[in-house]
C-alpha cells in the first residue's frame, strides 16, 4: 500500500477568520510542526487581546440578524457546510494526520464524527421547538421558547483538532448564536480549513469566527463581558482551576471537559478474540492521546491461566503494531504530538517502574518505525504489570500509548477501583455475562460506560458525558444537551382579556 | 503481505476491483462474442468499488477499531491481471472463474472480519460477494456454451 499524498505542501500561513474576512495577526508567529518528520507545515499567529476583542465585536454585531434568521434558513447554511465537508472529506482527514500525526483511519473517523454533529444540528427546526400548555388558568396559556443568547467561545484541544470544536459549533450557530473558536495553536489547520468551508457555505460575516493563539486569547474569551458562555476541552487542571471558576466569576455558562484515567475491566468470561483488538484501539489508538483511551485494565478473578492467556494475547498483538507515518495506510499507530508530550509520557512510565510496576513491553525503546523517520516524537506501546490503584500511572492522566494491568479478585473490587479514581470519564467492561454487565453499568460512577466497547465515544445525538474531575459544568456538548446549553428558556404566560 | 487497518483493506479492495476490471477489458478484446458481457463486468467493478468506499467512509469512526480490524493475507486473493496469452477460450474463462472465486473469498472473509463494524461494512462486502457469485454462474454458463 502506498503512502498517501500530503495535502499541505510548503508552509501555510494561518490567519484569523473574523467577520467573514481572513485577517493577519499582529501577534507573535509560531511554527506548526508535523510530528512525523519534524517539518514545519504552517506558521500560526498567537493573536493579541485586540484581535480577540474584534472577533467578539464582530460576533456580537452579527447576532441580531442571525438570531432573526429562521431556523430553517440557518439549517440550510449547515446543510451546505455538511455537503462541503463531505466533498472535502479526504483532504480534511489528511490535514489532521499531517498536523497531528494520527493514522489516516483515525483521521477519517474524526472527520466522520465531526460531520455527524453538523448533521444533527441540521435538525434545528425540530430540535429547537419549545412546548406549551393551554389554559393553565382560565383563558391563560403558557409556553416555553428556547432563545439564543449571543456570543459563545469554543476552546479546542490538540488531540482532535477537527472534531472537538464541532461538538459545540454547529449547535451554537444552529440555535442562532454567533461563535469565536480558538483552536489549539499546535494544530490550527483543521479549523482553518473548516472556516474556509464555512465561508463558502454562505454563513453571514461574524457568525463563525476563528482566532488563533494561546493564553491571551483564552483570557480574552474568559473575561469578555459580551461572551455568554464557553465550551472547553483540555486538561483537568485548566478546566477545574481556570475555565470553570473564571466562567463562574464572570457569569458565563460553561462546559469544561477535562482529562481522564479510564479503566477497562476484563472478566474471565469475556471473548478474548474480540476484546484484544478493542483494547488495542482503546489504549494505543491516537497514540493514547484521547480522553476516552483506556489507561489501565483491571483483570478480575484469580484464574492464573486466563490471566496468562490474556496478557500473552495483549502482548503479542501490541508487539506487532505497525508504527510510522499516519499517511501510510498500513500504519496502526502514529507519533505523539510533540517532544514535550513524549517527555511527559516517559516520565509517567519511569514513575510507574519506580513505584513497583513491572514493564513487560517497553515502548520507550522496544519498537521499530516503518520508514525513515526520526524517533523524535515516536513511542512504542508500553505495557506494565503489577500496577496498583494508588500509583501515579493510575491516579493521573498519562495521555500516551501505555497500558497498566491491575489484578483484583472480584467485580466489587474492580468497581471500587474505578470509583476511587478521581477521574470518571469512561470506563468499560468486557464480559459475556449480561448480569455482570448490568451490575457494572448500574454501579460504576462514570460519565461514559462501555460494555464490550473499548472507546466509549457517544454519537453526535447523545451528550459527550463525563463526571467528577473529568467534567465541570452541568450540560454536555453534542445533541440535545448542546441545544439546551446554547439556549435560554423564555417562558411566556399569555392572557387576552 | 498482511493487512490490518481498514484503510489498507479498502485500498486493497479498490486495487482488486481495478485489476479485475482490466482483466475483463482484455477478455472483451480477445473474445468479441462475449465482449458486451465482459465490458458490463468491468463497469460493475467500478460500482462495487464505489459501494465499498461509501460504506467505509460512511461508518469509519474512531470507535470501530479501524486500525486493528483486519487480518487479511493479500497473497490469498491475488490473481493474474491479464488472461494468459495463447489460452483457449475455455481456459481463459476458467481463469476468470478462478479470479471471481478469489474475490468472493476476499469479500466473504472481509465481511466476517469486519463484523465489529457497524452493519454497513460487512453487509456491503457480502452484497459484492453475492453479486460476484452471480457473475461466476454467468461465466460457467458461457463456459458450457464454449
Amino acid at each position: 500500500m502506498a503512502i498517501l499524498e500530503e495535502p499541505i505542501k510548503g508552509i501555510v500561513e494561518v490567519k484569523n477568520y473574523i467577520d467573514g474576512e481572513w485577517a493577519e495577526s499582529k501577534g507573535e508567529i509560531q511554527d506548526v510542526v508535523n510530528p512525523v518528520n519534524g517539518k514545519i507545515i504552517a506558521k500560526v499567529p498567537i493573536s493579541t487581546k485586540e484581535e480577540i476583542d474584534s472577533a467578539v465585536e464582530a460576533a456580537k454585531a452579527a447576532f441580531p440578524d442571525w438570531r432573526t434568521t429562521p431556523p430553517v434558513a440557518r439549517a440550510r447554511c449547515l446543510f451546505r457546510l455538511k455537503e462541503l465537508l463531505e466533498a472535502n472529506f479526504e483532504e480534511l482527514s489528511r490535514v489532521q494526520t499531517q498536523e497531528h500525526g494520527k493514522t489516516i483511519d483515525e483521521s477519517r473517523g474524526e472527520t466522520r464524527r465531526g460531520i455527524e454533529n453538523v448533521e444533527v444540528a441540521c435538525g434545528i427546526p425540530t430540535l429547537m421547538q419549545g412546548y406549551n400548555s393551554e389554559d393553565i388558568a382560565s383563558g391563560i396559556d403558557e409556553y416555553l421558547i428556547p432563545t439564543p443568547l449571543g456570543v459563545f467561545g469554543i476552546i479546542g484541544p490538540f488531540n482532535f483538532p477537527f472534531m472537538i470544536p464541532l461538538w459545540s459549533a454547529p449547535y451554537a450557530v444552529a440555535t442562532g448564536n454567533c461563535i469565536v473558536i480558538k483552536p489549539s495553536s499546535e494544530v490550527p489547520l483543521s479549523q482553518m480549513k473548516i472556516a474556509e468551508l464555512v465561508d463558502e457555505a454562505g454563513f453571514p460575516p461574524g457568525v463563525w469566527n476563528v482566532v488563533n493563539g494561546g493564553r491571551t486569547v483564552v483570557n480574552g474569551i474568559l473575561d469578555h463581558p459580551d461572551i455568554e458562555g464557553i465550551t472547553f476541552v483540555g486538561s483537568t487542571p485548566t478546566a477545574r482551576n481556570v475555565i470553570y471558576p473564571r466562567c463562574g466569576a464572570t457569569g458565563k455558562r460553561v462546559i469544561a471537559q477535562g482529562g481522564a484515567s479510564n479503566f477497562m475491566v476484563i472478566m474471565p468470561d469475556c471473548n478474548l478474540r474480540a476484546t484484544i483488538p478493542a483494547l488495542m484501539t482503546s489504549f494505543f489508538g491516537n497514540a493514547g492521546q484521547r480522553c476516552l483511551a483506556g489507561q489501565n485494565v483491571i483483570v478480575v478473578g484469580d484464574d492464573d491461566r486466563f490471566y496468562k492467556e490474556f496478557v500473552n494475547g495483549v502482548l503479542d498483538t501490541a508487539k506487532k503494531i505497525i508504527i510510522g507515518n499516519g499517511l501510510d495506510e498500513e500504519v496502526q499507530m502514529g507519533p505523539v504530538r510533540d517532544t514535550e508530550k513524549k517527555k511527559k509520557i516517559l516520565g509517567y512510565i519511569n514513575s510507574g517502574i519506580k513505584e513497583g510496576a513491572k514493564i513487560i513491553l517497553d515502548g520507550r525503546s522496544d519498537f521499530k518505525i516503518k520508514g525513515s523517520y526520526p524517533d523524535t516524537c515516536f513511542l512504542g506501546p508500553t505495557i506494565m504489570e503489577t500496577v496498583k490503584p494508588e500509583m501515579k500511572i493510575v491516579t493521573e492522566e498519562i495521555f500516551g500509548p501505555t497500558m497498566g494491568i491491575i489484578r483484583v479478585k472480584t467485580l466489587d473490587e474492580a468497581i471500587k477501583t474505578c470509583d476511587d479514581n478521581p477521574f470518571h470519564n469512561a470506563d468499560a467492561i468486557f464480559t459475556s455475562n449480561g448480569r455482570t454487565a448490568r451490575e457494572f453499568k448500574y454501579r460504576v460512577k462514570s460519565g461514559n460506560v462501555g460494555i464490550n466497547v473499548g472507546i466509549v465515544a457517544p454519537m453526535a445525538f447523545f451528550p459527550f458525558s463525563g463526571m467528577r474531575d473529568s467534567f465541570f459544568g452541568i450540560l454536555h456538548t453534542q445533541g440535545k444537551e448542546a441545544i439546551r446549553f446554547f439556549t435560554e428558556s423564555k417562558v411566556v404566560i399569555e392572557r387576552w382579556p | 503481505m498482511q493487512l490490518n487497518t481498514s484503510a489498507s483493506v479498502i485500498s486493497f479492495a479498490k486495487q482488486l476491483e481495478g485489476d479485475s476490471a482490466g482483466f475483463y477489458e482484455k477478455m472483451a478484446e480477445r473474445y468479441p462474442k462475449a465482449a458486451e458481457l465482459f465490458l458490463t463486468f468491468s463497469k460493475e467493478n467500478k460500482n462495487y468499488e464505489t459501494m465499498v468506499q461509501r460504506a467505509y467512509y460512511g461508518v469509519i469512526t474512531d470507535a470501530i477499531e479501524g486500525c486493528f480490524a483486519f487480518t487479511v493475507e493479500t497473497d490469498k486473493y491475488t490473481f493474474e491481471k491479464e488472461p494468459a496469452k495463447k489460452l483457449r477460450d475455455a481456459d481463459a474463462l476458467n481463469q476468470a472463474i478462478d479470479m471471481e472465486q478469489k474475490l468472493i473469498s476476499f469479500y466473504t472473509d472481509a465481511a466476517e472480519q469486519s463484523k465489529a463494524f457497524m452493519a454497513d461494512v460487512p453487509r456491503t462486502f457480502l452484497i459484492v460477494a453475492r453479486k460476484r457469485r452471480n457473475r461466476e454462474d454467468k461465466l460457467r454458463a458461457l463456459l458450457k456454451e464454449t
